[in-house]
């Protein structure tokens, strides 16, 4: 962390309200940028640097991106307790409003008018699952290794239907071995 | 089986796979499906294909299908069974990553300049571009049967690469479209 926090740390009841708003604001979309906004702009709890290696440290670990943001947030200040403190203020009101479509969903899913709305968003929202691997190709695209990496990934799992866990425990130490840094040879 | 035997089910499916969730969570929409319509036959594939929409339209980190799945699974046990597998379903799946997450946050400028730290950010991209495609495909098998609909996926696909609308649009549209008829099931 090389810069310092703006202002004094937050308390976990501080963190909590903080990501509850963070949610509120997000109702529309664009949660990342909303945490930005509140957390280094309004409450000026972090820097924008120290915010931004959070969310290289967020999308590279295991875990849905957002969630591990308001866990970055949480621990940088309080540790565990107040990463918990984050994550339930940033998922209470979702989360819940969630469930209730969920339970609005089984209980009425099988009327007719219901099922061919649905059948169409359902369309829209493959489209958007589909964009995902094009989001991030163009990262790719010019390292051959890396597209010979990504192609053998999806042939195993369409094609040869292997499952997640193996795939991951087995490319990921082989792809990490290739990539591995080389410190530069000196030259005879 | 009893409610309490899903219960539990899903909570161990969930925890064991957090901390394959590379890549902002998303890569484990197939495993999702393979698991919750094929293997544990919680839910069919159609409400499969309906609980995933429902949660990209919903406010919030679109991850949270795991509640609804979890809800999906306690479900024919009553609705109380439901709603517990479904926040027990949510916290599961969120407990591993997020004490690896705070390990990460705590200890992450000391590892600046590791060979590992390195070779770890630029190793996983590649198998996590291969793992998105996979799930990509998926959804859209399981979405889509008839030429409307894959039409409509396509479209959507694009836009969302070549423009900043948002997604929202695309959801009421396409339900519209839906509604009289011209994407079916």
């Amino acid at each position: 962390m090389t810069a310092a926090p703006q202002g004094p740390a937050p308390s976990r009841r501080q963190l909590f309200f903080g990501m509850l708003q963070v949610a509120l604001s997000a109702f529309g979309g664009g949660l990342s940028a909303w945490s930005q906004r509140i957390v280094v702009e309004q409450r000026r709890w972090m820097s924008n640097e120290s915010f931004l290696t959070g969310l290289t440290v967020a999308r590279l670990f295991p875990g849905p991106n957002q969630i591990n943001m308001a866990v970055y947030i949480g621990a940088y200040f309080r540790g565990l307790p107040g990463a918990m403190a984050a994550i339930a203020g940033m998922l209470l009101l979702p989360f819940s409003l969630l469930m209730l479509v969920g339970f609005v969903y089984f209980q009425f899913h099988a009327l007719p008018a219901v099922d061919r709305v649905l059948t169409g968003v359902v369309a829209a929202a493959a489209g958007m699952a589909l964009s995902m691997g094009f989001k991030i190709l163009d990262e790719y695209w010019k390292d051959p290794l890396a597209l010979l990496l990504a192609a053998l990934t999806f042939i195993g799992l369409q094609f040869f239907h292997l499952q997640l866990i193996p795939v991951v425990l087995v490319g990921g130490p082989i792809a990490m071995a290739l990539y591995w840094p080389r410190p530069a040879k000196p030259k005879p | 089986m009893s409610g309490l035997d899903t219960f539990l089910q899903v909570i161990w499916t969930f925890l064991r796979l957090s901390l394959f969730s590379l890549g902002g969570g998303n890569t484990l929409l197939q495993e999702y499906h393979h698991l919750a319509v094929n293997h544990f036959h919680w839910i069919t594939d159609s409400q499969f294909a309906d609980l995933y929409a429902l949660a990209e339209a919903a406010p919030g980190p679109s991850s949270m299908i795991v509640g609804l799945l979890g809800l999906g699974a306690g479900w024919p046990h009553g609705p109380l069974w439901g709603l517990g597998t479904g926040v027990a379903a949510e916290i599961a799946v969120l407990l591993p990553s997020t004490l690896v997450m705070v390990m990460a946050a705590l200890s992450w400028s000391q590892l600046k300049d590791a060979p590992i730290r390195v070779a770890f950010e630029r190793g996983l991209g590649p198998i996590t571009l291969g793992i998105l495609f996979s799930v990509g495909v998926t959804v859209l098998r399981t979405a889509d049967h008839h030429l409307p609909a894959y039409l409509v996926s396509l479209l959507v696909c694009a836009l969302m690469l070549f423009t900043r609308i948002s997604p929202l649009y695309f959801m009421v549209v396409a339900g519209l479209l839906g509604a009289v008829g011209i994407i079916q099931r």
